[in-house]
């Protein structure tokens, strides 16, 4: 909320400056977000009045002034304004000002040969919504020695506030200056609220069905009616007012209830009375109606919003938004003024529905005065008779105030000290108390009970109370006090977490980067990468391209490779850790990665190698180890899901579970993402893998020889080689290691694989008879699955 | 001079003038060989007298000890030598680059949630973690925010299609603070926890993405309050921001959750173009938190006539960029190779 200090003023009596004030509301809990002061705004500017003008003697267009101030000063201007004449006053910017419109900071600079000593000013330059043409005019009555922002007409200092939605009191002045003089920081001002005089009976016809839905939704309505005013421009005043608080001026009557909604926190609605056509119902709008808005939009109503009509079509929606139908104008005489109390919560519905925001509505749904309807309009209707003319009605009251019962909450001492972190003085807290409008209803030695005021929607409980005595006393004062520390055990969860970022670190060291990309991705990507489960679609997503719930990491780092490809990188290696939905709801923690191009950079001591399927196996397996699966209880399975390469691709598991994926990528997913060339990626679901690390023992490191043996083997082109290993492994106890140093296909139908076995007896030294033994064993193996040794 | 003399001369010189180990080699042979030079010498002594034979033989075996000598000497030259001009044959050019290394970069968050969680974990904070996918039960109702409450209206949240149960619609959280409700219910009174973890708000422009990170805290004891609120966000920020005299403001503010609540600055100045903490008179909003509302206790499971608590949350990209001078939101999500060549950390960073 904008308003300036001297607005303030209306309802705080204070000695305290702008600063001052400044803190205080954000101590309280109104943050100041911000204050524009206009003795800055306008630092280096002043008032001149133009001594002589003549004409440039290079340009025909621009003159050459002598300016002088209020001490005497003179100073030469170059100028090209038609207006620049002798005996203007103006506004000079001198060098160090900074222009509002541009931001530039101005300088002495010659024009034409001729050294100017500053600048005068447009409203335009000034950034001042105003009219008038060439340089600014300052009525001649004005001294020299006023200050710019005065004669400018906005000399104040303007506050913006942020309200919190729970604080409906404080969208008003009055609400602001209460707590301001809470804190002590001045005294509240009581506004003059003696009703007016009415002139005439209200004759319009209201109808209002006393339903229980439509006393639900607005429970008590005033209304008045007054006759013959003048809706003309308004006074200096308010504009100004409403100006320095950000709202523009639309006429007198408009500008009037803006200004008492601003001041009081009392939205009203004000009806041109001529325009009104028959009665005035009250009634829930039709199926299919619709309503066109003062700003001239139609919207489509649904039966649970409340309008206000007349006899052909709704004038209002109430509590949200008035219509152009019945909008005041210059021509406007008589008016009807609504000043109701509406159920926050059905007009938060209707606004959030209709998609409309309103001054009127925030206040609403955030709470306000439940007792202001006649106080309010009363009020307003002084500011109408004051400023417009007119003779008013009498009140007319539709429904009955539903809020006889004041509400009373008790406070406990031991309650704010259990919060507060120490006693305090109760008389000072039932004063602080006693200054936001509660009042002691009653007391013992535990504490009090006081009455809420109307205005205070959101003090309930206990608890609230022991805000408000918290948040007055300030919380600077509140000391701070250590937790015990002492009673630390094992976070299981932590170390879970904990391993995920080391597995994360590995990759990196593999040269893979990490990054962290949305958790919703397209429709199209969603669907290609749907693998026997259902995706899962938001209802309200950003864009289409957001829409989807990823069921899987990879469309995400496929598209930032699509992009770094695009950028003229030769190589991507990415990964991400995170989660991927299915089905309903299920949520589980992937690692994904890709890699694209080349593995190592160009080099004069390496060849260069392409990324492929097993770097991606070895990223899976590294992860593995990380995790410390044991590897002889894994296998490779030759398939994937089908966003992968059908015969390029593979699945590492553990018994049942599957545990990774890994492979190049299928083409028509390269096609989808607009990727030329191999690219191949992998993902392990971490869910699967081992939460705690086994711990082994350990025999005091005695070693002794082991026996290796190399195995050249003939095999089918078919054979999984990776089965073969597995199988050898489970030949004989003896065999601690098996790998292939060496595969080429001798032809297409046969490869030849060189295996090496290492065996050892490990509390033993190992017998030369016992590894011919095993070397039978595996030649046998393979003989058995149809592999043969090589000859020399 | 006698034969002997002539012998030692010439052995000598040859000695002094090889200059190879072959040749050194083969000299050693002329002089100690069967046939040798000072075999024949040796032999020599045979005709003598015996009182010849004493004096000669003693001459012939200093001779012999000197050349010995020599030639190890001589031996151990030209091996050093060799050396030296094998080493020199070796040279390399060692101003060429070395293989190449390829290693990724870490995203900075995965960095600053590990420097989070170990501040947390050392106050006996454990670990808690919640669905992305929650119900509007646990992500409004239980929190203190009933229907149409306007704070529900501040949270766009985004709904999931057509799934729904008795705990209302399915959505994507909107905050990490329902975590506190599923940790209540698990673990009950009096307990610690933190969580980090991905939130979604149906919100984007230059200072806002529809997913962001959130961090999260709980304390729930028989005596907590705020003082030890204020304690922990305090001495958190100081070791976050590794600033020991970083000024901290709490300042009241409103949440549905908490009550009382408060916002909390820290100070802060532009120094050469960056911000710098701890010092200066300007706040910076780091944190939102309070006195747990009694309502999130009951849905909790906790008795709130007995417990208290206070609960805290901080975003964690806000905290990121802060501490280490990102500029930009977006470039968090972008998975952008120059971003994270400049913000990303090594594999082996800390």
């Amino acid at each position: 909320m904008r308003f300036s200090f001297s607005w303030l003023k209306h309802y705080l009596a204070t000695e305290l400056s702008v600063q001052e004030i400044a803190e205080k509301l954000t101590a309280v809990g109104l943050e100041v977000e911000h204050i524009e002061d206009p003795l800055e705004k306008f630092k280096n500017f002043k008032l001149v009045q133009i001594k002589n003008a003549q004409k440039h003697p290079e340009a025909d267009q621009l003159k050459v002034c002598v300016v002088v101030d209020m001490n005497g000063n003179e100073n030469n201007i170059v100028c090209g304004a038609a207006n620049a004449r002798e005996g203007l006053k103006t506004v000079l910017a001198m060098p160090g000002a900074v222009i509002p419109k541009t931001g530039e900071l101005l300088r002495k600079r010659k024009i034409r040969g001729i050294v100017s000593e500053g600048m005068m000013c447009s409203c335009e330059e000034l950034a001042i919504p105003d009219k008038q043409i060439g340089i600014i005019e300052i009525h001649p009555s004005v001294e020299l020695s006023a200050s710019v922002a005065e004669a400018l007409g906005c000399g104040d200092e303007i506050f913006d506030v942020s309200i919190t939605p729970n604080r409906g009191d404080c969208f008003s002045l009055k609400g602001i200056a209460r707590d301001l003089a809470a804190t002590g920081a001045g005294k509240f001002i009581v506004a003059d609220e003696t009703p007016c005089k009415p002139s005439f009976p209200f004759s319009l016809n209201i109808k209002y069905k006393n339903s229980e839905s439509i006393r639900g939704y607005a429970p008590l309505i005033a209304f008045r009616t007054i006759h013959g005013i003048k809706n003309g421009e308004s006074p200096k005043w308010l504009t100004s007012f409403l100006k320095l608080a950000g709202m523009n001026s639309i006429s007198s009557i408009v500008d009037l209830s803006n200004f008492w909604m601003m001041d009081s926190g009392r939205p009203t609605h004000i009806y041109d009375l001529n325009k009104i056509k028959g009665s005035f119902h009250i009634r829930f709008a039709n199926v299919r109606e619709t309503f066109t808005d003062i700003k001239g939009v139609e919207h489509k109503l649904l039966p649970d919003m409340l309008v206000a009509a007349d006899d052909e079509s709704p004038l209002c929606l109430m509590g949200v938004m008035g219509g152009k139908k019945t909008a005041c104008n210059s021509e406007t005489t008589d008016i009807l003024i609504e000043s109701a109390l509406f159920n926050r919560i059905f007009i938060s519905r209707a606004g959030a529905l209709l998609n409309l925001t309103s001054d009127s509505r925030t206040r609403f749904e955030r709470g306000i005065d439940l007792t202001s309807c006649v106080s309010g309009l009363e009020g307003l209707t002084r500011l109408i008779l004051e400023n417009c003319g007119g003779e008013a009605s009498e009140v007319r009251l539709v429904g009955e105030s539903p809020f006889d019962n004041e509400r009373r909450v008790f406070l406990r001492k031991s309650k704010l000290q259990k919060i507060g972190g120490r006693s305090q003085d109760w008389d000072s807290v039932k004063n602080i108390l006693q200054k936001l409008g509660l009042r002691e209803y009653e007391s013992n030695a535990s504490g009090s009970l006081f009455c809420v005021p109307s205005w205070r929607a959101d003090l309930n409980i206990e608890e609230d109370l022991v805000e408000e005595v918290l948040r007055i006393a300030g919380y600077e004062g509140i000391p701070a006090e250590s937790i015990d520390m002492s009673a630390l055990g094992r976070d299981k969860l932590l170390k879970r977490k904990r391993r995920i970022v080391e597995a994360k670190r590995l990759l990196a060291s593999r040269g893979l980067s990490e990054v962290v990309t949305y958790s919703f991705t397209s429709q199209r990507y969603a669907d290609a990468f749907e693998n026997e489960k259902k995706n899962i679609h938001l209802m309200n997503p950003i864009s289409v391209d957001l829409g989807v719930m990823r069921p899987s990491l990879l469309p995400a780092l496929l598209q930032s490779a699509t992009r770094l490809l695009s950028r003229g990188s030769a190589s991507v290696g990415l990964f991400e850790c995170g989660n991927i939905f299915y089905n309903s709801c299920e949520q589980k923690t992937n690692i994904a990665g890709v890699r694209l191009g080349m593995v190592s950079a160009r080099s004069w001591a390496e060849k260069m190698r392409q990324a492929d399927v097993f770097d991606v196996k070895g990223d899976v397996l590294a992860v593995l180890d990380h995790y410390d699966v044991d590897d002889r209880s894994l296998s490779t399975e030759p398939f994937a899901p089908c966003y992968y390469h059908p015969s390029r691709s593979g699945t590492i598991v553990s018994g049942k579970k599957k545990l990774g994926y890994f492979g190049e990528l299928h083409p028509k997913i390269c096609k989808l993402f607009d990727i030329s060339g191999k690219i191949v990626c992998f993902e392990v679901m971490v869910d699967q893998l081992p939460s705690q690390k086994v711990k082994a023992s350990f025999d005091g490191g005695k070693v002794f020889p082991k026996i290796n043996r190399d195995f050249a083997f003939l095999f089918s082109a078919k054979t999984a080689i990776g089965n073969i290993i597995d199988a050898i492994y489970q030949l004989d106890p003896l065999i601690k290691k098996a790998i292939v140093f060496d595969y080429f296909d001798m032809n297409a139908s046969q490869k030849s694989i060189g295996i090496s076995v290492m065996l050892d007896a490990e509390t033993r030294t190992l017998e030369e008879e016992e590894a011919q033994v095993v070397s039978q064993k595996i030649i046998q193996y393979v003989e058995g699955v149809g592999g043969e040794l090589r000859k020399k | 001079m006698s034969e002997l003399s002539k012998l030692q001369a010439s052995c000598l010189f040859e000695i002094e003038d090889c200059d190879n180990l072959k040749k050194l080699e083969m000299l050693r042979s002329a002089i100690f060989g069967k046939d040798g030079r000072l075999s024949g010498a040796m032999k020599e002594l045979r005709n003598l007298s015996d009182e010849q034979k004493r004096r000669h033989g003693s001459e012939v075996n200093e001779l012999k000890s000197l050349l010995i000598e020599r030639l190890d000497e001589k031996f151990r030259k030209l091996e050093i030598e060799e050396l030296d001009r094998k080493l020199a044959s070796e040279a390399m050019d060692v101003s060429m680059p070395p293989r190449p290394e390829r290693f990724g970069k870490l995203h900075p968050l995965t960095i600053v949630e590990e420097e989070v969680s170990d501040i947390l974990s050392s106050y006996g904070f454990f670990f808690a973690d919640g669905p992305d996918i929650e119900e509007e039960y646990f992500n409004f109702t239980a929190l203190n925010m009933p229907d149409h409450h306007p704070a529900r209206t501040m949270h766009d949240t985004f709904y999931i299609h057509n799934l729904a149960n008795e705990n209302g619609r399915k959505l994507l959280r909107t905050h990490t603070s329902p975590v506190q409700i599923h940790a209540m219910l698990a673990h009950g009174a009096p307990c610690r926890f933190f969580s980090i973890g991905r939130v979604y708000r149906s919100d984007y422009d230059a200072t806002h993405t529809p997913m962001f990170n959130q961090i999260e805290g709980l304390m729930i004891d028989e005596r907590v309050g705020f003082p030890h609120l204020k304690w922990i966000i305090s001495d958190f920020l100081r070791k976050f921001f590794e600033v020991k005299n970083l000024r901290i403001r709490f300042r009241p503010s409103f949440f549905p959750f908490t009550e009382p609540s408060a916002e909390v600055d820290m100070n802060y100045e532009i120094k050469n173009g960056r911000m710098a903490f701890g010092v200066g008179e300007k706040w910076l909003e780091v944190c939102g938190c309070g006195v747990v509302h009694p309502n999130v206790l009951k849905s909790g499971n906790v008795d709130n006539d007995k417990y208290q608590g206070v609960a805290f949350g901080f975003g964690l990209e806000r905290l990121t960029s802060l501490k280490y001078g990102i500029p930009d939101l977006r470039g968090y999500f972008e998975a952008d190779e120059a971003w994270l060549n400049v913000f990303g950390f090594s594999h082996y960073a800390r």
